[in-house]
């Protein structure tokens, strides 16, 4: 018999509704996630993306329904157990979030270091994950030396040395020419075939359309269409 | 953490700066108002425990009489150094006071002057009592309570005098340094608060990759407590090095009472206290400002 972690799904929403005043941002929602699954979240902007991704990081809380972690609601956890959770999940946003007074190395060894983890095989996969984003030449630099595909490589490369269960990406090439967004998904790609789950916001049609990976549309904050065909549809 | 603690540091210099010199005038006025504490009470305690009471003795008392009173006064709690001083010792003690005018001592011979036996009180409100007690002794001819000091000054008034000075050092420095550690407990305070404000968007990404309240507040806690650490030391530098330079006018001006040690190990002593306390001080004022600070502006 497989451990309960296998069977349990990696993520479930259940009928998640999350109000801000009377204003619902999303209602209703329903979906599993498995382990070492790739999601695109899809749909314009306001259909209730990025608070699918805020409400899976506990940045905020549904005001109904259960969202699921490893079969775990997240509402139920204690304020000291958030940083230790948040630890599981790698995110990545579309305005990139490094700390600009550290450098490339720094900004990836953040990491490990807010989790006490120093030793010299850490460093090893901080150099690792550098050279896997193709960033090893570019260590020593700072963000702002740095282009847009760089700073979202380097966010890759910090997500890489988490090591994570869950990568959240909230619109990770919305600033980014398409052959570079090309390489970013690719590689989020290459992490989903290591097990873990991927769920990916994002109103790009070609690169749904290119990896044709499962996609859950969202429209006025509802799910409209749940799609493992893997293509874009403005619904 | 003290390397996240330091860029914050550089970063900011100008901010680093006001905190440094606000605690710098601070454990500065400290360290004066602890050396004149220390000086006005070493002041009073000179004073106090000079000799105070001569108990004049009889003409022909037997040594053994003088030798058995000495001995009961040494055996009294009230008292402390007690000392023989004979007819010759007296005339030399005359002639010393008269050296201006040797006139006044040259025929004048040992056995004008009585023997006597000096001590100083351990305190002053022994005086009163002892000077009764001493007047029922077969042996005392006369009991004497201090020389004068110049104008109409004796000892008791200039003992009152100092202890109301001193007084007035403690609760005034008192009074005084707490403004200063309050106005640098506000400093640090709002210095802290601007350095959370530019810093949150960093706080946020932090908190979104898990990193924990503590990993998060150390650094501005660390920070205030350097602000503490070098104010204190800078502050403390200065006093010792103004006392060192004030030093030898004052020694003149105190004319040989004993203000502050008298060497300079003890001296490194004093001021060695002094920082070890201000460092300690100093540190939980920078800790306990920032704390403030992340109480009130870093709700995580």
């Amino acid at each position: 018999m497989p451990p309960k972690s296998l069977l349990l799904p990696m993520i479930k929403f259940e009928e998640v509704t999350k109000k801000y005043g009377s204003a619902n941002a999303v209602e209703d929602i329903s979906f599993e996630a498995k382990e070492g699954e790739f999601i695109f979240l899809t749909g314009h902007s306001g259909a209730g993306k990025t608070t699918l991704i805020r409400l899976l990081l506990r940045e905020i809380t549904p005001t109904s329904g259960k969202v699921l972690i490893e079969g775990r609601d997240i509402k139920d956890l204690k304020s000291e157990e958030i940083p230790f959770y948040r630890r599981k999940i790698g995110v990545i946003f579309q305005d990139f979030k490094l700390l600009p007074d550290r450098t490339v190395y720094e900004n990836v060894k953040l990491a490990t270091e807010i989790d006490g983890r120093t030793t010299p095989k850490e460093e090893k996969k901080i150099e690792e994950a550098l050279e896997k984003v193709n960033m090893s030449s570019r260590a020593n630099l700072f963000p702002r030396q740095l282009s847009g595909g760089e700073i979202q490589r380097t966010v890759i490369a910090r997500v890489l040395v988490q090591e994570p269960k869950i990568i959240l990406a909230d619109e990770p090439t919305g600033n980014l020419d398409p052959e570079t967004g090309r390489q970013i998904v690719d590689l989020l790609g290459q992490a989903g075939k290591v097990g873990v789950t991927v769920l990916m916001a994002t109103h790009n049609a070609d690169i749904v359309n290119a990896l044709k990976h499962r996609v859950v549309n969202l429209k006025n904050g509802k799910i409209t269409r749940d799609d493992k065909s893997g293509k874009y549809k403005n619904d | 953490m003290i390397n996240t603690s330091w860029k914050h540091i550089r970063r900011s210099p100008y901010q680093a700066l006001t905190a440094v010199l606000i605690m710098t005038i601070t454990f500065f006025v400290a360290t004066i108002l602890v050396v004149l504490a220390y000086a006005s009470s070493s002041v009073l305690k000179y004073y106090e425990t000079r000799p105070q009471v001569i108990a004049y003795l009889k003409k022909d008392v037997p040594t053994e009489d003088i030798s058995a009173f000495q001995n009961k006064l040494e055996a009294d709690t009230r008292i402390e150094d007690v000392r023989f001083v004979s007819k010759e010792q007296a005339l030399q003690i005359y002639k010393d006071a008269t050296a201006n005018n040797p006139l006044l001592s040259e025929f004048v011979s040992p056995k004008v002057f009585p023997a006597s036996i000096e001590f100083s009180v351990k305190d002053l409100s022994f005086a009163q009592p002892l000077i009764g007690e001493l007047e029922n002794e077969g042996v005392v001819e006369e009991v004497a309570f201090t020389a004068s000091l110049g104008s109409n000054q004796n000892l008791s008034q200039v003992v009152e005098r100092l202890t109301s000075i001193s007084q007035y050092i403690r609760v005034g420095g008192g009074i005084i340094l707490t403004f200063l550690l309050l106005s640098s407990l506000l400093v640090l305070l709002v210095i802290t608060g601007m350095r959370i404000a530019s810093r949150r968007e960093e706080i946020e990404i932090l908190q979104l990759i898990g990193a924990t309240p503590t990993f998060i507040r150390g650094p501005f806690l660390l920070e205030g407590m350097f602000y503490g650490l070098m104010g204190a030391t800078v502050g403390w530098l200065f006093a010792f090095l103004l006392t060192l330079y004030l030093s030898p006018s004052l020694v003149s001006f105190f004319q040989g009472i004993p203000f502050l040690p008298k060497d300079m190990l003890g001296i490194l002593q004093l001021f060695g206290i002094i920082l070890g306390g201000q460092i300690i001080l100093a540190s939980a004022l920078g800790t306990l400002g920032s704390f403030i600070a992340l109480k009130r502006y870093l709700k995580i």
